[in-house]
């Protein structure tokens, strides 16, 4: 195996989930996924009345036989999906207690996605995303692309303070169309500012998804002894007695969380919170799943 | 606060122990990197408050926990003397009462109150360290440095004695010593609170005030009462005594304690010029007086001796002494001319057959040339004298004679000693002048040794004349004027009656009245010549004149020659013989009540330490470990409960969302 994050019986196994998008998308070929427009897939869509330009081959004659009124008869049109892939590559991103670091689940994550995606003939992107750094791999469906990608999650260091609000601004500006964008990051960052980032993309009318990827040593907050914090991204240092702050860590976490699940919500983005200790299958076969559209489940 | 092994206070270190281990926990940490540093600086803010308290208070249990052990472990001592800001004191000045009355054995009567005292003083010394201990004892009135507290209860200054105690006096001491002693002192007064002792109204209380007062550095003054309740004790006090003949008359008072109600045997002992006799005295109630005759040998000319009774609760009340001289003429001077008051006072003066006593008449005008010197009393029935026979009559008072005047049935003329007669009074026809009241224990008209009042009450008058001047009146008619008054003129006392023993006056020639009220004055009168023989201890005979050497005749107890001045027995100071008994005050019972104390210190910021002389307080100090044991305790279950765990909050964490399924609404 040429990349450690990627999992290949796990990719066997999820094969046969494809991954849905949740709106219609506006792709450049013809895909599996429904388009805003009309097109010529074989799912009617509605009938509307004739126009003059309009191409007479579509003229339902049933139709105005029975009625002695011109229809052209409109069906779905289905096109392809083009995800981005956002991870956050702050320092933050880089701490490992209980579970594995959060980067590498978060590298486990994007890399199996968009191997599933590039495998059901769409086009995966990666933007990764520091306050200094914000590099793109534009999405493509050819599979050479996905040695780019990985070797780009490959090489991934995180470091420094958190982009990943201005990473969210920038995608929504560039993309235009309608796309699926994938969040995995700590959220380490203002819960307002990510709400107005989250809009932002809700307003581009992209697909959000958010795994907010957290180590369970975060949420339990279990030392027995004082500890000296150094901060992953500023490398401030504090030292504290845990036992005493526990109780005020856990609430203002719990605020966060709750805020942040808010935000996403209101932006109409798929949150999942992760654990870093979590299994990855049972994870992305809930996540694949629950995005089924209810009558292929 | 002083400790009984203070070495163990190094152990007090042991106290920052649980601070180091915090500030080593500190230092003790484990670095760690960090991601959700935004919540651990908040949480950090917000916990500054009730948080940090808390762990402060439990650094805090801790750390008093174990200083409270350790200082449990010194065995802390807390002095009632010292107090808990007892420490560093330079001098205490111990004014010990050595009055007769401190030898009386509370609780168990194994020890004396002084004794006890002396013994708690002598540990708290020791507790003290290098304090310098001044005596100031109550007999002696003298400073004096005690070399070590260890000999405090072997000193001669500090053994018993029979004196009694000038509290006024012995403060006022010991704030003038003070003035000339520098550095931080405390004044300690043990004394059993006699009222005749502390004299709370004595103006001398004042001054001794004002002098500590004005110290450079106030001192403590702190007072070790010994009052309370003592072992069974039995008193025996000489009244009286005269020497009639060759026999000696004595009046004695057995007192027993106040608790003591039903009759009992008392066995007394006299001993006379060696010899010794005993009896069994029954006491009726509490006390008892009466009159002792002692037959004493033929031929004798002086002598000595005591009575005594068994040892009890308080070995210095179980002796009285007496000496006699040669057998004197009782002799007095009727002052009257010839007629029936002369006679009947002549009667009553030297009754015929009766002792060794003799009187003579004379007229006004011949007392000038009176010799007045082995007079006892004069009867004076006659107008009252002015001029040289004035003065005569009053210097013979002034040495000690007793003068008792008559109505001379005359109109008032010159008042003598600012005394006078009123007008002569004849009583209403058919109607009586009748005595009312008098004084039944006082005066020439009390009641007898056995309490038996006399039968005043037949005294009828039916003519009177008042005593008129500033005198006490001892009897009233019953229109409340006065029938008989007394003014005391330095040794002697002036008598006024108004009535004379005569039929146009009176029946108080059926000597009803008569015979007991002159022979009394004239016992009053002859005192001053058995007086040489009784004093009290301190009193100004039993001071040696230049010359003079004191040696004591008796044996009774065990007396300490160096204490001879201020203890009861029988002295011979070179021709002189005394019988010094102790002071009558010492037999009061009389305790001084809170207020006075506080009337006698006020200013002075005393400390009382109450029943300082109790048996069953076996010392000043006391051990206070367990106080401190206790605070052990306390600190360790406040640590406990500041340590228990929080009630754990019912909001928990969010638990990882599965997939939520929304709705693309776009």
């Amino acid at each position: 195996m040429k990349y450690d994050f990627l999992d290949n019986p796990l990719l066997s196994r999820l094969g046969a989930l494809p991954i849905e998008a949740r709106v219609p998308m506006l792709g450049n070929v013809a895909g599996k996924h429904r388009s805003p427009h009309r097109g010529s897939s074989v799912e009617f869509a509605e009938y509307r009345k004739y126009v003059p330009g309009d191409d007479t081959r579509r003229l339902d004659w049933k139709a105005f036989a029975r009625s002695d009124r011109f229809y052209i008869k409109e069906f779905e049109a289905d096109t392809n999906l083009r995800a981005y892939f956002v991870v956050d590559a702050s320092g933050s991103m880089k701490f490992a207690g209980r579970g594995e670091a959060k980067i590498q689940f978060a590298r486990r994550i994007a890399a199996s996605l968009s191997y599933l995606l590039v495998n059901q003939g769409d086009a995966a992107g990666l933007s990764i995303c520091t306050d200094k750094l914000h590099m793109e791999v534009p999405p493509s469906r050819r599979a050479a692309h996905l040695d780019r990608l990985f070797s780009t999650l490959g090489a991934l260091t995180p470091s420094g303070p958190t982009g990943l609000i201005e990473a969210l601004h920038t995608i929504a500006e560039k993309v235009s169309q309608r796309a699926f964008v994938v969040v995995l990051s700590d959220l380490f960052t203002d819960p307002d500012a990510l709400g107005d980032a989250l809009q932002h993309l809700r307003y581009r009318k992209h697909d959000i998804s958010v795994f907010h990827l957290l180590d369970p040593l975060e949420i339990g907050f279990e030392f027995d002894r004082p500890h000296r914090f150094v901060d992953l991204e500023d490398n401030t240092a504090l030292v504290v007695e845990p036992n005493l702050i526990a109780e005020e860590y856990k609430a203002a976490l719990r605020d966060f969380l709750t805020a942040v699940r808010a935000k996403c919500h209101d932006a109409a983005a798929d949150y999942q919170l992760v654990l870093t200790d979590t299994p990855l299958e049972p994870l992305l076969r809930e996540f694949l799943t629950a995005r089924l559209p209810k009558s292929k489940h | 606060m002083l400790f009984l092994n203070p070495l163990l206070l190094w152990g007090l270190l042991a106290a920052s122990i649980p601070i180091i281990i915090h500030l080593l926990n500190r230092r003790r940490h484990k670095t760690i990197h960090w991601a959700a540093m935004q919540f651990l600086l908040k949480a950090t803010r917000e916990s500054r408050g009730k948080k940090k308290l808390r762990h402060f208070l439990i650094l805090a249990c801790r750390t008093l926990g174990l200083a409270a052990l350790i200082f449990a472990a010194a065995r802390p001592i807390v002095s009632g003397l010292l107090g808990w800001g007892g420490g560093a004191i330079d001098v205490v000045v111990l004014v010990l009462d050595r009055s007769a009355s401190m030898e009386t054995k509370p609780g168990d009567g194994l020890n004396s109150r002084r004794q006890i005292v002396l013994e708690k003083v002598r540990d708290a010394m020791k507790n003290l360290g290098g304090a310098r201990l001044v005596l100031i004892d109550s007999a002696s009135g003298q400073p004096q440095d005690v070399p070590s507290p260890d000999v405090l209860t072997e000193l001669a200054s500090t053994a018993a004695t029979d004196s009694s105690a000038d509290f006024p006096s012995l403060l006022m001491r010991a704030a003038e010593f003070l003035a000339e002693t520098p550095g931080r002192a405390e004044v300690w007064l043990a004394s059993d609170l006699q009222t005749s002792n502390w004299q709370p109204e004595n103006e001398r209380w004042a001054a001794a005030r004002a002098t500590l007062a004005n110290l450079p550095q106030k001192p403590a003054v702190r007072v070790l009462s010994l009052t309370g309740s003592t072992a069974p004790n039995a008193s025996i006090r000489l009244l009286a005594s005269r020497r009639v003949a060759d026999e000696l008359l004595v009046d004695l008072e057995v007192s027993r304690s106040a608790d003591s109600q039903v009759a009992a045997n008392l066995p007394l002992t006299t001993t006379v010029n060696g010899t010794r006799t005993t009896e069994t005295l029954i006491l009726p109630g509490q006390s008892l007086r009466f009159q002792k005759r002692l037959a004493l040998p033929a031929g004798s000319e002086s002598g000595s001796g005591w009575f005594s009774i068994p040892a009890d609760g308080n070995p210095r009340d179980n002796a009285a002494f007496f000496a006699y001289g040669p057998a004197r003429q009782t002799k007095s001077v009727i002052v009257a001319p010839i007629g029936e008051s002369a006679d009947y006072l002549a009667l009553a003066a030297a009754p015929p057959g009766f002792g060794n006593q003799h009187t003579e008449r004379i007229d006004p005008s011949q007392i000038a040339s009176l010799s007045t010197a082995e007079v006892a009393a004069i009867l004076w029935a006659a107008p009252l004298p002015t001029g040289a026979a004035a003065d005569q009559l009053s210097r013979f008072i002034s040495a000690g004679g007793q003068v008792i005047c008559f109505p001379p049935g005359t109109p008032p003329a010159k008042p003598f000693l600012e005394l006078n007669w009123g007008p002569p009074t004849p009583a209403e026809k058919d109607k009586y002048f009748i005595l009312k009241d008098w004084n039944h224990n006082d005066g020439p008209l009390r009641d007898g040794i056995d309490g038996t009042p006399l039968p005043a009450d037949r005294l009828k008058a039916i003519r009177r004349q008042i005593p008129v001047g500033d005198a006490s009146q001892l009897a009233r008619w019953e229109d409340g004027e006065a029938l008989l008054t007394r003014r005391i003129v330095d040794r002697g006392t002036l008598w006024f009656l108004a009535s004379t023993p005569d039929y146009t006056w009176s029946n108080l020639g059926d000597a009803d009245i008569l015979l007991p009220l002159v022979q009394r004055i004239l016992a009053l009168g002859a005192e001053r010549f058995d007086a040489s023989y009784l004093t009290s201890v301190g009193a100004e005979p039993t001071k040696t004149l230049p010359g003079e050497t004191r040696s004591r005749l008796d044996d009774f107890g065990s007396p300490d020659p160096a204490n001879d001045p201020y203890l009861a027995g029988i002295f011979k100071l070179n021709d002189r013989l005394l019988a010094v008994n102790r002071p009558p005050a010492e037999d009061t019972p009389e305790v001084l009540t809170r207020e006075a104390l506080d009337t006698a210190l006020t200013g002075t910021g005393y400390t009382l330490l109450e029943q300082a002389g109790q048996a069953s307080d076996p010392s000043l100090s006391r051990d206070v470990w367990r106080a401190f044991l206790i605070a052990v305790l306390c600190f360790f279950l406040a640590e406990a409960i500041l340590c228990l765990p929080k009630k754990v909050s019912v909001q928990v964490l969010p638990t990882p969302l599965k997939a939520e399924s929304l709705k693309a609404d776009i």
